[in-house]
């Protein structure tokens, strides 16, 4: 009973908290929304951000609109009379800024798949010498071409778990292209727990270092798909080193 | 005598008259104006500055406008979203019990977005160790802990209305995943599906009921087999 007051109490703190640091209108000045006016004989407002969502509003051409913010293709927009809806990202780019230019939301091209400085993904499947690996990267670009990357993944086998963290560098072939593939090269550590059996063994600590390609698919927006083989060499205290192949897909996004 | 005075002053008039002939003020006194001279070729131009000037209206300040360099606000994005749930996990063979846990989510499209949880339970006794009374795992070993990555999709996207004035949008989605849970003194790859509602009393704030099941191979009782454990959750998530 106490631990359930306890519990109650908790979330009710949370909530507080949550309602006195996340205020709904944050205190921007008037003035500090992105201006538009529509071009178009008018502009509809939806109920809700997504095409089912009804019309409940029109703005008449010439009329402005101040941008409160955006969530995915839909931007909240705010009329000189006070009413706030829901515009759809192809019916903001028939509206203009106060100079006349042409209103445009960059979310992400082909052209900035092929030039940008970061990127991150999660590797949905992947196959670590047999065992199920999962995974996540991070790369910062030195050019179009360079990236060092960061990835950090779990495998989970039959005989043994484990944890890498890999460091290296990628070059990317022709990254203007929508598929475009690369090789890697680079290091990294492996933690490996055996399973247990009769005689619980102690979790191994090893450099390993890699070498593997794969290809980077664009899709839409910034996002896009990749596939990659790297080949592991684990560098044991046996005399001989072991050999791992690792396979894995994801989806990636860059910023 | 007289005679040749005046002769003598007139002379001196007439001479001083002439060598100030240049002076400007004495050009102005004797009618000598030089635009007025000018006047005829000018004729022309004259009368079409008039014209222009009856066209445009006359400028009463003169304006110093220097253009200013607009710097356009950046436009809050709000695609992320994060929170915690509370719920009740059903651990196979081991009880159902409260689950806590955290959520991110980036919603990539209207339709799409991939989410990230991360949670803990704490299992019961099997019925053979109630009845035996004797315990197949240590305490620390009862502890089932998750993380899972999952795409989802949202459909039947409505609204939710509270009485006349109030209208909250709502709506249904999927998912499905992969993950790693941690139970019985072993990890397990984790595959995780689902079904939720959402509420969103306002812009920044929703309100979830999502049902979800986590699927792994155990073997923790003896014999191999495909383990589900039913998940039901409340959840509060803020987007940012």
């Amino acid at each position: 009973m106490l631990r359930c007051a306890r519990l109650v109490s908790a979330l009710g703190a949370l909530l507080v908290l949550l309602c006195l640091t996340v205020n709904p209108r944050p205190a921007q000045a008037a003035g500090a929304y992105v201006q538009v006016f529509v071009r178009a004989p008018y502009l509809e407002l939806h109920t809700g951000p997504g095409r089912g969502y009804p019309v409940f509003n029109v703005v008449d051409r010439d009329a402005s609109v101040d941008v409160l913010k955006r969530y995915t293709d839909w931007f909240k927009v705010r009329t000189t009379s006070g009413v706030e809806g829901w515009v759809a990202a192809h019916d903001m780019e028939q509206t203009v800024l106060a100079d006349g230019s042409a209103f445009h939301y960059d979310v992400g091209d082909l052209n900035a798949f092929t030039s940008h400085r970061f990127e991150a993904g999660f590797f949905f499947y992947g196959d670590y010498g047999g065992a199920s690996a999962l995974s996540a990267y991070g790369a910062v670009f030195a050019n179009p071409n360079l990236a060092a990357e960061l990835s950090v993944g779990e495998f989970l086998g039959k005989a043994s778990n484990g944890t890498t963290v890999d460091l290296g560098l990628a070059h990317i072939f022709y990254p203007q292209a929508r598929l475009a593939p690369f090789v890697m090269l680079g290091t990294g550590i492996v933690r490996i727990e055996p399973k247990a059996t009769l005689v619980q063994p102690d979790d191994r600590f090893e450099q390993s270092a890699y070498v593997g390609g794969g290809v980077r698919y664009y899709l839409t927006r910034r996002f896009f798909l990749r596939g990659e083989y790297k080949e592991h060499i684990i560098f044991t205290n046996r005399n001989q080193n072991q050999q791992v192949d690792e396979w894995k897909f994801g989806f990636a996004f860059f910023f | 005598m007289e005679i040749r005075l005046r002769i003598l002053l007139l002379t001196v008039l007439l001479g001083l008259s002439g060598s100030l002939s240049g002076c400007a003020t004495l050009h102005h006194l004797f009618g000598h104006d030089a635009p007025a001279a000018a006047a005829p070729a000018d004729e022309g131009a004259s009368t079409d500055r008039s014209a222009d000037e009856d066209s445009t209206p006359p400028r009463v300040i003169q304006p110093e406008v220097e253009r200013r360099n607009v710097k356009v606000p950046r436009i809050k994005s709000q695609d992320i979203e994060l929170g915690g749930y509370i719920g009740t996990l059903n651990i196979e063979d081991f009880g159902a019990h409260r689950v806590f846990g955290v959520q991110a989510a980036y919603h990539v499209t209207e339709d799409f977005f991939l989410q990230a949880e991360a949670g803990r339970s704490k299992a019961g006794r099997t019925s053979f160790e109630t009845l035996s009374n004797i315990s197949l795992l240590t305490d620390n070993e009862r502890w089932f802990k998750y993380y899972d990555m999952s795409v989802g999709y949202n459909f039947l996207p409505g609204e939710v209305f509270i009485g006349r004035n109030h209208a909250m949008t709502s709506s249904f989605y999927i998912l499905a995943g992969v993950g790693a849970t941690d139970f019985g003194g072993d990890s397990k790859f984790t595959a995780n599906f689902g079904a939720g509602y959402k509420v969103l009393p306002t812009d920044w704030l929703a309100v979830h009921v999502a049902v979800e099941d986590r699927v792994f191979n155990s073997d923790l009782l003896g014999e191999n087999k495909l383990a589900s454990n039913l998940e039901a959750h409340l959840g509060l998530t803020v987007f940012f």
